[in-house]
């Protein structure tokens, strides 16, 4: 078990995000978080990365408790994410974007930078190699002075991947990867998905692709209105019910309208 | 022949221009974190004071001075830069130039030690005293054909710019680093950034104390060269100068800050015979800049430019030798 969370709740001033959800994912697998909008897929990420702290309940990763620590110390730990709509810092360019994602894992301050001692000189050839390396995987290779806002949506994309990929995470966050995405891409993106968990990275998603969660999630949590409706394999969500209700509408809603 | 051609005025210009690239490059290391810190006319005056009352009062070396100037302007950066990290864009602006406003202020109300509103005169000067270290070895600028005051001006002009060009490099190889990584990446996405793992306040508190640390150290030379300071010196107008530089220079890069503090000193010296219309002029390039070019005349695109532009005189040159060669 990576990561564990045990009956979240949050309340925006009198408005409740989130009920008493609790799930937890499996070291390996690929966990699909799916709901309608406004079910708290995002609020969930957040709580996650601590953008926010839960109004109660605990998150627990590897063993360890981490509610209350600081965004940064988040990806330390082996938490990395990417947003619903992409943030990339536009104006550098590829490579530098993913070594800005490998800043949890360089330590070089400000005396060994501008001194340039070997130690900083190996960490950047090092980061570099990385960038390198991430950069092939997800099919941006040759990309290197290229400048983010440049790319297209596509690969815009896939560099959030590769950008969070370089904190060497454990757990990789991905919030609506194919939001956007033609067929094409999104195939690529399932591949790429892939890659990164026989990388040995453990994967939660949040996606509206049912198609691609169908086919990528090994289990999956539904939620709707903050609560968590079903969990399972991706069969028994096709065939629940209630999860079917939710997406489609009950019968006895037709009737009231 | 030297003598001929060193100004004593010109050569007071370059050296105020080099000091004011120390200033440029105060704003634009706090900018590059996206910070907008109004307070450098403030530590300039922090950095200026400490170091003339220490040199005047306690026999202090002079450039012993100028590094407690740094220091005090430093730490105090630190203790306004922490509570002021809530601050965003134009309200850090606000509380930075009230900040500086605060100071000059204090100065002119703490009689006692600064002298007031009149200010403090005789300063040790950095040109007369390396002077004197020098006339004292045996020296005498008559051979090689230099006045007095020429050569004081050129001591101080030589030892600003050996600063300068140390300060630059300084700042080149941390913007290189995962350092000057992080301050860009505060930058353009405070959110993405700190999910990337960087430790926001750690690096925004790093690049005002840096940004607050320069501009006291350019007070304290100020001081040093102008032998003369007072709270006028260090008012927000001179606030405004400075960040005049990085507008207009650019702030995305550090030789648009370098460039604007350049451009920015000569310009009204060399608008001189249009008298009071200077300021009119200044104004209109200022108006015509924003309209046109908002982010500055040298961007990443200039310098890309200049580096092509070498490029190909570098290979130009390199075919000639080949055919002399041949």
């Amino acid at each position: 078990m990576i990561l564990e969370i045990k009956n979240i709740t949050k309340n925006f001033g009198g408005i409740s995000a989130l009920t008493d959800v609790s799930f937890s994912i499996n070291k390996g697998e690929i966990f699909g978080l799916i709901g309608p909008n406004g079910a708290g897929k995002t609020t969930m990420f957040n709580m996650i990365t601590n953008m926010f702290a839960p109004t109660s309940g605990e998150i627990i990763f590897d063993g360890e408790q981490i509610t209350g620590i600081k965004p940064y110390q988040i990806t330390d730990k082996g938490i990395c994410r990417t947003f619903q709509n992409i943030r990339l810092f536009p104006q550098m360019n590829v490579l530098e974007n993913i070594m800005v994602g490998g800043h949890s894992r360089t330590h070089s301050g400000v005396l060994k930078s501008v001194l340039r001692t070997k130690s900083q000189r190996n960490e950047e050839t090092k980061l570099r190699g990385i960038a390198r390396d991430l950069m092939e995987l997800v099919g941006l290779s040759n990309y290197d002075e290229v400048i983010a806002e440049n790319l297209s949506y596509g690969q815009q994309r896939r560099l959030e991947i590769a950008r969070a990929m370089a904190s060497n995470p454990k757990l990789l966050l991905l919030d609506e990867p194919a939001a956007g995405m033609n067929e094409t891409e999104t195939e690529s993106l399932f591949d790429l998905i892939k890659k990164v968990q026989a990388r040995g990275v453990t994967v939660l998603i949040i996606e509206h692709d049912m198609p691609l969660v169908m086919k990528l999630c090994d289990r999956i949590t539904v939620l709707n209105f903050g609560k968590k409706l079903a969990e399972g394999t991706p069969e028994e969500i096709q065939n629940n019910q209630t999860v079917i209700e939710a997406y489609l509408g009950s019968e006895e809603d037709d009737d009231i309208a | 022949m030297l003598g001929e051609l060193l100004n004593p005025y010109q050569l007071q210009i370059i050296c105020f221009i080099l000091i004011n690239i120390i200033l440029g490059l105060s704003i634009y290391v706090t900018l590059s974190s996206g910070q907008l810190s109004l307070g450098s006319a403030g530590f300039m005056g922090i950095g200026a004071y400490t170091s003339a009352l220490l040199t005047i009062n306690f026999d202090v070396p002079i450039f012993i001075g100028v590094i407690a100037g740094a220091l005090a302007a430093g730490i105090l950066g630190l203790i306004v830069g922490i509570p002021s990290l809530r601050l965003q864009g134009v309200y850090l602006a606000i509380a930075t130039l009230g900040f500086g406003e605060v100071i000059r202020v204090f100065f002119v109300n703490w009689e006692s030690v600064t002298k007031g509103a009149i200010g403090i005169s005789g300063i040790p000067n950095i040109g007369r005293e390396l002077f004197a270290t020098f006339r004292d070895a045996g020296f005498d600028p008559d051979m090689i054909g230099l006045k007095n005051n020429q050569f004081v001006y050129l001591l101080v002009l030589i030892i600003l710019l050996i600063i300068n060009i140390l300060l630059i490099w300084f700042f080149i190889r941390q913007n290189k680093s995962r350092v000057g990584r992080a301050f860009a990446a505060i930058k353009m996405d405070e959110k993405a950034a700190e999910a990337m793992g960087i430790n926001i306040t750690y690096y925004k508190v790093l690049s005002f104390t840096q940004g607050a640390v320069l501009a006291g150290f350019a007070g304290g030379l100020f001081a040093h060269v102008m032998s003369y300071i007072s709270p006028a010196d260090f008012a927000y107008n001179r606030a405004i100068d400075i960040l005049i530089f990085a507008i207009f220079g650019g702030s995305e890069v550090i030789w648009g800050a370098v460039f604007g503090a350049v451009f920015m000193t000569i310009l009204p010296e060399a608008l001189r015979f249009i008298s009071e219309y200077r300021y009119m002029i200044y104004g209109i390039i200022l108006i015509i800049l924003m309209a046109y070019r908002p982010q500055g005349i040298i961007d990443i695109n200039v310098l890309n430019w200049f580096k092509k532009f070498k490029k190909q005189k570098g290979g130009a040159v390199h075919d000639s030798g080949d055919q002399k060669h041949n």
